[in-house]
């Protein structure tokens, strides 16, 4: 089974995971060629130590062997499934403190960094449709306001919640739901604006 | 909680920023079935999932594909030796699990200190060769237990995809519930709208026949008004008719315009016609001639119209009598009233 160089990530067919779950060498291989590259940026997004997200990535992957029936398709795309798991599990390692090195420092994606490290040349995250949501992701996090963005950074990535954040900042929590909600509301609108646009074209 | 303070809690609880107990509380109501709260449920997670595109990209080590596959042959081996992997807690749980439980980490002990993806690749190029005959060795040697296994994982996808469309089904359900609920509140309004128009209407016929009534009543008048044109013309000719022994109390007048040869019987106390019986006017001259008939019935005047009255002039007297329906040529009854000219 070899990949398409059009197959993107963000376009994981439930079938494809219905196939690993079957035991279907190719398919898991395949699943690991497409998915592989964003759950290990999102990984040591959250790690800051890529062995630790190579470690939390074989974990992962390993399960996604074993548990992949426990995918439910009425709630989320293979790929949103596959973040959620890796997020999680990430967040689950820094609350536990259970990382071996110190986090380097990460910052949200805010539209003016875009370089790709290359560990190795990425077989993967080059389908223009990944590249069209990538490019989608940063203009509309580069247009939110400085403290939203740090707000949805500080939850998402760092495993926060907004009473959390509030003590950080020293912020009242009101403001930092709002700033999470607001940012959240403007990302949404940003993504049924781009799908809109697809479904007319 | 109210509903507002629980949707508006949605975009935290997408991202994983709620407390526990606020998450407990949303997790109870999505539980519920909220349609509203579901649909932005999955908008939001759309978008938390959307947020690692826009992360600077970092390919994963070049071998640690190679270690994983090797890992999983490994894992399979693990389990098929009867050891205890704790997998359970590996499972994603619910999609939404943002808090999990602390990380036991005790998935390959014996990588405690070491990479295991370092591990593995080490593992991984020992086999390089292998892999295949590996997992082919691992399928042919795989137990009943392990095949029973994998059967049960299929059904168990297989429920969890039925239970998906339900799901869905559901909430299209749910939709159609809502949609046929607003069409029965149109349908209501328009039924009291209708009902309003038909009290208007009703209100309206009452007015008209109102005036009906009212235009009924000139036309019963008609005949008198009739009656005092006819008597301003001046060449008109009139007899008067007295009730005879058979009906005292009965009168008429009998008016002749000679220009047009029309003439006109107006009778009043006239009892009322028997069945089968009618009153007829007859002109009397040599031989009387009947001029036309009428009918009275209870509590009725009369009005007799003749459009031509044949021989005016050479007539005596004029008589009423009560004649069988379309009787002779000769009067056969009881005279009512009777004139002389």
């Amino acid at each position: 089974m070899h990949q398409d160089p059009e197959q993107a990530v963000s376009t994981i067919k439930p079938a494809l995971l219905s196939q690993v779950m079957k035991g279907e060498h190719q398919a898991f291989s395949l699943l690991y060629d497409l998915s592989g590259t964003l759950l290990y940026s999102l990984a040591l997004k959250i790690l800051g130590n890529r062995e630790e997200a190579a470690d939390l990535l074989q974990e992962i992957y390993l399960e996604i062997r074993k548990k992949s029936a426990r995918y439910d398709v009425g709630r989320g795309t293979p790929i949103a499934w596959l973040i959620t798991l890796t997020r999680n599990r990430a967040v689950d390692r820094l609350r536990t403190g259970n990382v071996r090195a110190k986090r380097r420092p990460a910052d949200l994606p805010n539209g003016s960094t875009t370089a790709q490290t290359t560990d190795q040349p990425s077989g993967s995250f080059h389908a223009r449709a990944d590249q069209e949501l990538r490019r989608l992701i940063l203009a509309a996090a580069a247009g939110l306001p400085a403290a939203q963005r740090e707000a949805v950074e500080m939850a998402y990535y760092a495993g926060l919640s907004y009473a959390d954040i509030s003590s950080r900042l020293n912020q009242p929590p009101e403001t930092v739901k709002t700033r999470i909600k607001l940012a959240m509301t403007k990302l949404r609108e940003a993504l049924q604006k781009d799908e809109e646009r697809n479904t007319r074209s | 909680m109210t509903h507002g303070e629980l949707e508006d809690a949605i975009p935290l609880y997408a991202i994983g920023a709620l407390e526990r107990s606020e998450r407990q509380v949303l997790d109870a109501h999505l539980l519920s079935g909220c349609p509203s709260c579901h649909s932005a449920l999955r908008e939001f997670q759309a978008v938390a999932a959307a947020l690692p595109f826009g992360l600077d990209i970092v390919a994963p080590p070049r071998l640690l594909k190679a270690s994983i596959m090797a890992a999983k042959v490994s894992a399979v081996g693990h389990d098929t030796m009867g050891h205890t992997s704790d997998l359970s807690r590996l499972g994603p749980g619910k999609w939404m699990k943002h808090v999990s439980q602390p990380d036991s980490r005790s998935t390959i002990a014996w990588m405690n200190g070491v990479p295991r993806w370092i591990v593995g690749s080490a593992v991984a190029a020992a086999v390089a060769g292998s892999v295949a005959m590996a997992w082919i060795a691992r399928d042919s040697h795989m137990t009943d237990d392990s095949v029973a296994l994998t059967q049960w994982k299929a059904q168990a996808a297989s429920a969890a995809s039925q239970s998906a469309e339900l799901q869905r089904q559901l909430e299209e359900r749910e939709q159609s519930l809502l949609r046929a609920r607003e069409e029965l509140h149109r349908s209501l309004a328009d039924a009291a709208e209708l009902k309003d128009q038909l009290i208007q209407r009703e209100a309206e016929l009452d007015v008209l026949k109102t005036q009906l009534d009212q235009h009924e009543k000139r036309r019963a008048h008609v005949p008198e008004d009739e009656l005092a044109v006819l008597l301003r013309i001046p060449t008109i000719k009139a007899a008067v008719l007295a009730g005879t022994e058979a009906a005292g109390d009965a009168s008429g007048i009998f008016l002749y315009d000679p220009r047009t040869r029309k003439a006109w019987l107006y009778t009043r106390n006239l009892p009322a016609c028997s069945p089968g019986t009618e009153y007829r006017l007859w002109m009397l001259s040599e031989n009387p001639i009947s001029v036309g008939a009428f009918h009275i019935g209870p509590g009725e005047t009369s009005h007799l119209f003749v459009q031509s009255v044949p021989d005016f002039p050479g007539a005596k007297a004029f008589s009423v009598s009560l004649e069988p329906v379309g009787g002779g040529r000769q009067p056969a009854g009881a005279p009512y009233l009777r004139s002389y000219l």
